[in-house]
């Protein structure tokens, strides 16, 4: 076994581009993307479509192969049947065979992983009541509706008791129960420390869950990092004063500020470069300051301001 | 132990499959036809045209085998570059190879359900071989096991075949190229094409095709009346089952070597 300071995944400057036609013409999917997800993290793979997310989940579970550049997964090339035993994965729109029951189709799975259970039928009944499919065990796959089926992509992500779970889209096809469902259940993963990379669309969810972020746009890496340092703006500041004076708000404005009065209080948003001076401006001129912040914007705003710059470019 | 899994997988989903299902339904159509020849037959046998009549219901039974044999071939050649290609197309191969599992066992548990399809489809066809027989009232010429054995190595080179060219082609490709080669070597068989064919031509394809005249002789089984199994040595069955099972063993090997590289990803 690798020792656990390896990286849980590693992209080191990984290249991959299609073939668009016989004539050689090649479409770039990925241009030297670079970053690692730290063993025991949960972790947001983000890009709208087309960014090159399934691409690099291709390459990581070694379903295709880079064009250049390097990845590892646990410590192993990717495709390593010693990572793949330590790995759940749930594919984006999981899809089943058609002749199976969820029990069957669970054994079948379980056989592969080479997890050796004392009892397979209860590890199955346990894991399918952990993704409320208990009572349609006995019922064929195809007749699952779409939440369904992705909650027993979930189960089968699970069986191997696996130490890092790659999951694409694991709330696609689910209801608001449903996803808080997978919510709680990435978040008791985490808690039993797990490792956790998750592609998903819905961004104020990965907000809550993850505790870093990577955010790929047309095959390039356009952001990664802590998930609060991420919602810090970093360039805007909130300071909050009891009162302020018409003059003083005037010279506030002056500076590029803005101002919003409120019933007892004020509060007063500037940049960040700025902070220090407004501060003082507001302290030596009788204004009580109650509280200075960053100014935390949601990570869909933040992704979406990144997309539009990297689109802009 | 995995490629079992996967191998016993793969034979239930044959089980569930619409084009075997309609197979299944020409393979029914073949052998009534056979069914209905036997008994035509034996309606006009009259004392004086009894040796004509044996003759006529010898050779309509002969095409109605032929006919199942060939079927199954086209039935291993789809089972194997369809079972392959509908799992890439469905997406079920991504969370079956995210299991600690080689390409080439998974393609080995493939391979391995499109032998035993193909081992029941082939005991099958001895059996109505037997049965139209026995109703025809004909004596049965031919060792049993030849009529499962040699079917069943034809069937493993076609299924290699379609598995290696399945890899990088649609399976209706696959079946339309495995159809136009049978056709080919039927074609070969003919006394117009041996005859007329010069054989700077014949030789080459002989050699390339999984050819039958030359070791793995259709008409060993195929030309019932003429015992011709028993002219044979030992060691030439042996000969002939070792040429087509290297034959198999080639393509089935090329097959991993390319399913190794290729994506598994589809789109």
């Amino acid at each position: 076994m690798k020792p656990v300071t390896t990286p849980a995944i590693e992209f080191r400057a990984v290249s991959k581009s299609f073939r668009r036609s016989f004539a050689g013409d090649k479409l770039p999917a990925l241009s030297s993307v670079s970053f690692q997800v730290a063993r025991g993290e949960v972790c947001a793979f983000l890009g709208p479509n087309g960014a090159g997310k399934s691409t690099s989940m291709n390459i990581l579970m070694g379903f295709s192969y880079a064009d250049s550049g390097e990845a590892s997964v646990l410590g192993y090339l990717p495709g390593d049947l010693r990572a793949k035993e330590r790995i759940g994965f749930l594919p984006e729109n999981f899809a089943f065979y058609q002749h199976l029951d969820a029990e069957a189709l669970l054994k079948f799975h379980l056989s592969l992983s080479g997890r050796k259970a004392d009892n397979p039928s209860v590890l199955i009944a346990d894991l399918l009541v952990k993704v409320k499919l208990d009572s349609y065990r006995g019922l064929k796959v195809r007749k699952y509706s779409r939440g369904m089926v992705q909650r027993l992509g979930i189960a089968q992500a699970l069986l191997g008791d696996p130490e890092l779970l790659v999951l694409d889209e694991p709330t696609s096809g689910l209801d608001p129960a449903g996803r808080k469902d997978v919510r709680d259940l990435i978040m008791a993963l985490k808690a039993e420390g797990k490792t956790i990379f998750l592609s998903s669309h819905l961004l104020s969810e990965a907000e809550h869950i993850c505790d870093r972020a990577i955010i790929i746009d047309q095959g390039k890496l356009i952001r990664a990092g802590d998930m609060h340092e991420l919602l810090a703006d970093g360039d805007r500041v909130e300071i909050v004063v009891d009162q302020l004076s018409e003059v003083l708000e005037q010279a506030v404005k002056l500076g590029g500020a803005f101002v919003h009065r409120e019933a007892n209080r004020t509060r007063i948003i500037g940049e960040t470069a700025q902070k220090r001076a407004l501060a003082e401006m507001l302290w030596t001129n009788g204004s009580d300051i109650l509280s200075l912040a960053p100014i935390k914007t949601s990570l869909e705003e933040m992704f979406l301001k990144l997309v539009e710059k990297g689109g802009a470019e | 132990m995995k490629i079992r899994t996967v191998a016993h997988n793969s034979f239930g989903s044959f089980l569930h499959s619409k084009v075997h299902y309609a197979m299944g339904l020409l393979f029914l159509v073949f052998f009534l036809f056979g069914l209905f020849n036997v008994y035509s037959f034996k309606h006009m046998t009259t004392a004086s045209n009894a040796l004509q009549m044996q003759q006529h219901m010898m050779h309509d039974i002969s095409n109605s085998i032929v006919l199942l044999y060939g079927l199954g071939n086209l039935l291993a050649a789809w089972a194997a570059a369809d079972s392959i290609a509908s799992e890439i197309k469905s997406g079920t191969i991504l969370a079956v190879m995210a299991r600690p599992l080689h390409r080439w066992q998974f393609l080995a548990g493939k391979y391995l359900a499109v032998l035993m399809l193909m081992s029941i489809y082939a005991m099958t066809v001895f059996g109505i071989t037997y049965l139209l027989l026995s109703l025809g009232g004909q004596p049965f010429y031919i060792s049993g096991w030849a009529l499962v054995i040699y079917p069943l190595v034809r069937y493993a080179i076609w299924a290699a075949i379609a598995m290696f060219l399945g890899t990088f082609l649609n399976p209706i490709i696959v079946i339309s190229i495995v159809a136009f080669l049978l056709s080919v070597i039927a074609f070969m068989s003919t006394p117009m094409a041996v005859n007329r064919i010069p054989a700077w031509i014949q030789m080459p394809l002989h050699v390339a095709l999984p050819m039958t005249t030359v070791v793995l002789d259709e008409s060993r089984f195929f030309n019932m009346t003429q015992a011709a199994l028993h002219r044979y040595p030992w060691t030439d069955h042996l000969t002939a089952l070792t040429y087509g099972i290297d034959y198999a063993l080639v393509f089935f090997l090329l097959a991993i070597a390319l399913f190794q590289r290729r994506s598994i990803a589809c789109g």
